[in-house]
């Protein structure tokens, strides 16, 4: 039970790459690795504490004023996140910059507080938040590294660990421009796709197709055959 | 009535306890916060300034409706070496960017640099951080020297592609030369 909850966060129910909520941060932040990285975390956190005291309190909390009360709950904590980050990863937060601020509205974290810290308890909600953040963090750290190494040309960690070096003169800037961000999920989110019209084929499953495509534009139901 | 009191009541608690946990981390991250910002002024008056061991707080000073803090520098805890100016500029490519240039007390400039936290587009105007633009504002007499780009019929290069960068880079320091020489006689002594 635990453990699936857990999963579902970083595959089955991934919040970027198949909910494909929370886009404003996964497009603006994953310019670098680092920075995927400090937000992933900086969500997980205020997820998980969300998460925590809203599924505690969430017999107490009249319906009518749940969402105001989820908001306030959200904000103190990434305000807190906001105010430690500023004092103890200065850098970081100054590459974070307004996203930080802009958890707040992150759909992710209402969402997840909507649609399942108010109807479970406290300790299957914690679950919940660190797999959701988890799968966030980890779609977040792939958009981040690949537009990294081809727009940048180096994967570093902390401005000083250098993980990888492409000897080249001219990286491909677009990547880390906004546009590159777009193509960059957009790849991503094919290979996903592809990924699992294979797998269901293999298993013998129907394809599940995309609901806005048709046969002209799509070709799923080809990809394994 | 009842309904909406306990509406009220609920949401009311939520919030006085998030002020509550609010303030206690305000005041815990409070002065450490105020050091990073500390350190970051101090690391970056070494570089554009010459050598010095102390540095007082900004003299805050306002020309055309902007704002330029110059913070003094002492060697020997007493003999004015020059001032770190910080000042900031909204003309570039993307957002706010935030520079500080070192002058010494002959009015000579001794450093420019971009603070951390700009926007400009990568690989293009975030060029203006480089050495090889930033040299050209080193050792020029502050008031001597026409600051503008080469493009504006000032003395300074631009990067190639990255024109408007390099203008509100360039122009901003210009209007520090002029506020500097509007406001020469309420900085203290030497300059």
């Amino acid at each position: 039970m635990f453990w699936k909850t857990f999963t579902k966060g970083l595959w089955r129910e991934n919040p970027v790459l198949k909910l494909v909520l929370g886009m404003c941060p996964v497009l603006a932040v994953t310019t670098s690795l680092e920075n995927a990285l400090g937000m992933g975390m900086a969500s997980t956190f205020v997820l998980v504490c969300s998460n925590t005291v809203i599924s505690t309190i969430r017999n107490i909390i009249p319906e009518k004023v749940r969402i105001p009360c989820f908001i306030v709950v959200i904000a103190t904590f990434v305000t807190i996140v906001d105010l430690v980050m500023a004092a103890f990863v200065p850098d970081l937060h100054d590459a974070l910059g307004i996203f930080i601020p802009l958890i707040v509205v992150n759909c992710i974290i209402l969402g997840r507080a909507e649609a399942f810290a108010s109807r479970h308890p406290t300790m299957l909600s914690i679950v919940d938040g660190l797999g959701m953040g988890a799968g966030f963090t980890l779609a977040l750290a792939a958009l981040g590294a690949s537009r990294e190494i081809i727009g940048s040309g180096t994967l570093t960690l902390w401005n000083e660990l250098t993980l990888l070096q492409i000897p080249t003169e001219s990286p491909v800037i677009l990547l880390i421009l906004a546009p590159g961000g777009f193509i960059m999920l957009g790849l991503l989110l094919a290979g996903m796709n592809h990924f699992s019209a294979w797998q269901a084929r293999r298993a013998g499953k129907a394809i599940p197709l995309p609901a806005t495509m048709d046969c002209r534009t799509c070709t799923l139901c080809k990809w394994g055959s | 009535m009842k309904d909406s009191l306990k509406l009220i009541g609920s949401l009311t608690a939520i919030c006085i306890v998030s002020g509550a946990l609010l303030a206690f981390v305000y005041d815990a991250t409070a002065a450490r916060i105020e050091a990073v910002a500390q350190m970051r002024i101090a690391a970056a008056a070494a570089q554009v300034l010459p050598a010095h061991d102390r540095i007082d707080d900004a003299i805050e000073l306002e020309h055309n409706n902007r704002r330029y803090f110059f913070s003094p520098a002492y060697r020997n805890e007493k003999d004015l070496v020059g001032y770190a100016i910080q000042f900031s500029t909204s003309a570039g490519y993307g957002g706010e960017i935030r520079m500080m240039l070192g002058l010494d007390i002959d009015g000579m400039t001794t450093g420019l640099v971009i603070l951390p936290g700009h926007t400009e587009t990568p690989g293009l105007g975030a060029k203006i951080t480089e050495e090889s633009f930033l040299e050209a504002f080193r050792d020029r007499p502050i008031t001597d020297t026409n600051w503008r780009v080469k493009k504006d019929g000032g003395d300074m290069d631009e990067i190639t592609a990255a024109t408007i960068s390099s203008r509100a880079v360039a122009d901003a320091v210009m209007q520090v030369a002029e506020a500097f020489e509007a406001h020469r006689s309420t900085l203290r002594e030497g300059i």
